[in-house]
């Protein structure tokens, strides 16, 4: 019981995590497999720009740039160098850490609206680098020969196990959010998203703070990119930097919750699980992006806080254990 | 209390308007064909009599799995791409569908999803199509970098993926053994357009301008060292992004380069844009052609920014091939006429098909033909079938590569350049210009200064 109350803030969503992993394995179905790496995916990539969003309160429009580059990085030394999957995966991830690195010790220098057009800014400038950028293929992209899956025999055996270490990312996501949220130095970027003037008075050294955060919210996102283009057998500029990917990616924050552990991670299994069934549903496939639309629309009317803030203004008893 | 009524209220009006916008035509879902529609085998339609005297046959619906691209930036030319795919299954269905030798009669039932002209879901999605649908043959979807990742899918569980609207040929160099190809290899597209200026004036400087994608990169990666070899002068290469909406800096590029030939474009959307600001800019061009745009049904609705545009095409109906050419060639004729298809897709839709749509219909005549050679519809005998095919249809030759290094690789299948000219009538019609064994009318060359 103690155990539980100390980390009742990380069983949970270990939890959830655990069941996404574990229902496809259960069922046997592939389609299951398919749609549960979507929804894994999605958890990664938003509890990482939580660490930022919600933890720092530092919108960021362009986030996706480091699932983009880091996944360019990867699939390039995979392609071209022979690097193993593993050590690509690693690879992607340290570059995007570094390019979060060296953009944050410049933009992060901007509050508000600023930092947010500059995100943007960021993710169309890389764009137009990579399509210009011949070592990586330029406008055409790298695509990835079918022998590259033969060392995990075969294509369905490679896709088995990309999905496992998608589960292992959003594993280490959540993880990786937990631990910034439990920290002092979380304490640090909750102090300077309630007000950064305030937490340096208090001897919070901002600039540093904020440039780690950048930096940590970038490593998976780079990681989740190899993974993803491996997966997809094939990288291309407009797919590896897709605008609309970092705004649904904020979607999901807000909708679960930011600045908790869990409220990412429901937001991205609500958001991706809710697509996922009206593109397939024979009622709405046709007309799924105006539902999904609507729907969220009410969503953000009824319960702006997201679920976890709804939670827990309703059920006081959940305080504790929605962190 | 009241505030929140009034939002629920709000809510479900909005709510109400957007589903009654898009229910009826968001999935242009074909009508259904009043006449019998000609049949695409040429096997003769059972009569009821003979029905009944018949063996007991066994009845096997065949499903095919497709995702097209209801939204996005593809929606165009996929939706075309199923009208057609449609039109085959049901005049194949209607027919009596495919007869094997063992009594088993063979029918199709389509299973598609809206994969948003978006990467994101497609493996999710043919998976589901695979596993959920039990597909058992799939067709790709609409463009090269979707293709590819669907590829990887159909490759996994041995499902054969006949594609239509994938012209680029890296996806067919990944030693995938599970693609075959209809669309000329897009490094092969602007062949014919640069044997045709060669004739009309070969002292032409050349500008290529295309969208930075995977198939458009790939056409000009195959113009280049033709257009080199042919001595032309290319005086400017650009790309530019998929979402381009303003051409200016580029076409003053093109205008300063002092180019006098205009080869590029990509698809629909940026493509119209791009004939109307060149249009309206009067960038004094003598020859313009782009990809894909100038070969839909709805490029005339830019009136004269439309005359004189030339696509390369993969089909035309005013030169559609015919039983008489395939007799020259020795090659075995399949499937309708093309005056009998352009007919029946008249009648279900209304609309001229392009040749998006023929590619639709071609890949499922293609499959049909493959099931009645194989007479099986096991997946192995279906593919031997295929790689065996050296047939000749209204759409043109259909031949797969069947080396390792370019499976599945369409190396029958021709383009012919057609342009958007005027009629007796002052209406735009598109005409075949080259190959000249084919053309429908002369060049318009140079094409007539803006007013």
């Amino acid at each position: 019981m103690k155990l539980w109350n100390r980390y009742s803030g990380l069983i949970l969503p270990v939890l959830v995590v655990a069941a996404l992993a574990v229902w496809p394995v259960i069922t046997g179905k592939p389609a299951n497999r398919e749609s549960a790496f979507t929804i894994l995916k999605a958890v990664a990539l938003a509890s990482s720009l939580n660490i930022l969003l919600g933890y720092t309160g530092y919108v960021s429009f362009g986030h996706i740039v480091f699932y983009g580059f880091g996944g360019y990085v990867g699939i390039f030394l995979l392609t071209e160098k022979g690097w193993s999957l593993w050590t690509a995966i690693l690879a992607g991830g340290a570059a995007s850490g570094i390019l979060a690195f060296l953009l944050g010790s410049a933009i992060l220098r901007l509050r508000g609206a600023y930092f947010a057009l500059a995100t943007i800014g960021v993710n169309e400038a890389m764009r137009a680098f990579i399509n210009n950028f011949e070592l990586f293929g330029g406008p055409t992209g790298i695509t990835l020969n079918f022998s590259v899956y033969r060392d995990f025999g075969g294509a369905a055996h490679a896709l088995q196990t990309s999905f496992y270490i998608g589960a292992g990312l959003a594993l280490l996501a959540l993880l990786l959010s937990y631990i910034v949220r439990t920290s002092k130095f979380g304490l640090g970027l909750l102090a300077i998203r309630e007000n950064e003037d305030a937490a340096e008075v208090m001897g919070v050294v901002a600039p540093r703070a904020k440039t780690w955060a950048y930096v940590l919210s970038a490593i998976i996102p780079g990681m989740v990119g190899v993974l993803f283009f491996f997966k997809n057998g094939n990288v291309e500029p407009h797919d590896a930097f897709p605008l609309h990917a970092s705004i649904e990616l904020l979607v999901m924050v807000m909708l679960g919750g930011q600045g908790t552990v869990l409220g990412p991670i429901l937001g991205a299994f609500a958001y991706q699980g809710m697509r996922g069934y009206l593109v397939t549903s024979p009622i709405f496939k046709d007309i799924q992006l105006s539902v999904s639309g609507a729907l969220l629309l009410m969503i953000v009317l009824f319960i702006p806080a997201g679920a976890i803030g709804w939670l827990r203004h309703r059920v006081p008893p959940l305080r504790r254990v929605l962190a | 209390m009241k505030r929140s009524l009034f939002s629920i209220f709000t809510v479900l009006v909005l709510m109400g308007l957007i589903l009654s916008a898009c229910g009826p035509g968001a999935t242009e879902a074909p009508a259904p064909v009043e006449p019998a529609a000609p049949a695409a085998t040429e096997a003769p339609v059972e009569e009821q009599p003979a029905a009944t005297e018949a063996p007991a046959m066994v009845e096997k619906t065949v499903v095919i799995g497709f995702t097209s691209s209801l939204t996005g930036s593809q929606e165009v030319s996929s939706k075309r791409q199923v009208n057609g795919l449609n039109l085959w299954m049901q005049q194949v269905n209607d027919a009596g569908g495919i007869k094997l030798s063992d009594g088993t009669v063979v029918k199709f039932a389509a299973q598609t999803y809206d994969d948003e002209s978006n990467k994101e879901r497609v493996q999710e999605l043919y998976t589901r199509l695979i596993t959920e649908d039990n597909a058992d043959f799939l067709i790709s979807p609409y463009s090269s970098g979707l293709t590819a990742a669907a590829s990887i899918i159909a490759e996994q569980n041995g499902k054969i993926m006949i594609t239509a609207g994938a012209a680029e040929d890296d996806a067919y160099k990944t030693g995938n053994t599970s693609l075959f190809q209809l669309y000329t290899p897009g490094s092969l597209y602007l062949i014919s357009t640069v044997d045709m200026l060669k004739t009309l004036d070969p002292e032409a400087k050349v500008a290529i301008v295309h969208e930075n994608d995977k198939f458009s990169t790939a056409v000009v990666e195959g113009l280049k060292p033709y257009l080199e070899s042919h001595g032309f002068e290319t005086v400017l290469e650009e790309g530019y992004a998929s979402d381009t909406a303003d051409f200016g800096p580029v076409i003053n590029k093109i205008v300063e380069s002092g180019a006098t030939v205009l080869l590029g474009g990509g698809h629909y959307p940026d493509g119209s844009t791009f004939a109307r600001q060149l249009y309206e800019r009067k960038a004094g061009l003598k020859f313009v052609s782009l990809l894909v745009a100038p070969a839909d049904s709805k490029f005339p609705e830019l009136g004269d920014a439309a005359l004189g545009v030339a696509t390369s095409s993969q089909w035309e109906l005013v030169a559609t091939h015919t039983p008489e050419e395939a007799a020259v060639l020795g090659k075995e004729w399949y499937g309708p006429t093309g005056e009998d298809f352009a007919a029946a897709y008249e009648a279900m839709t209304g609309d001229k098909p392009t040749y998006h749509v023929a590619g639709g219909y071609t890949a499922g005549l293609v499959l049909q033909k493959a099931i009645e050679d194989a007479d099986s519809i096991d997946p192995e005998k279906v593919k031997a079938a295929l790689e065996a095919m050296d047939i000749f249809t209204f759409y043109g030759g259909i031949k797969f590569d069947t080396s390792p290094e370019a499976h599945g690789l369409q190396v029958s299948h021709q383009m012919v350049v057609a342009q958007w000219q005027k009629n007796d009538a002052g209406e735009l019609v598109r005409q075949v210009i080259w190959p000249a064994d084919v053309a429908t009318a002369d060049p318009l060359y140079p094409i007539p200064a803006p007013q």
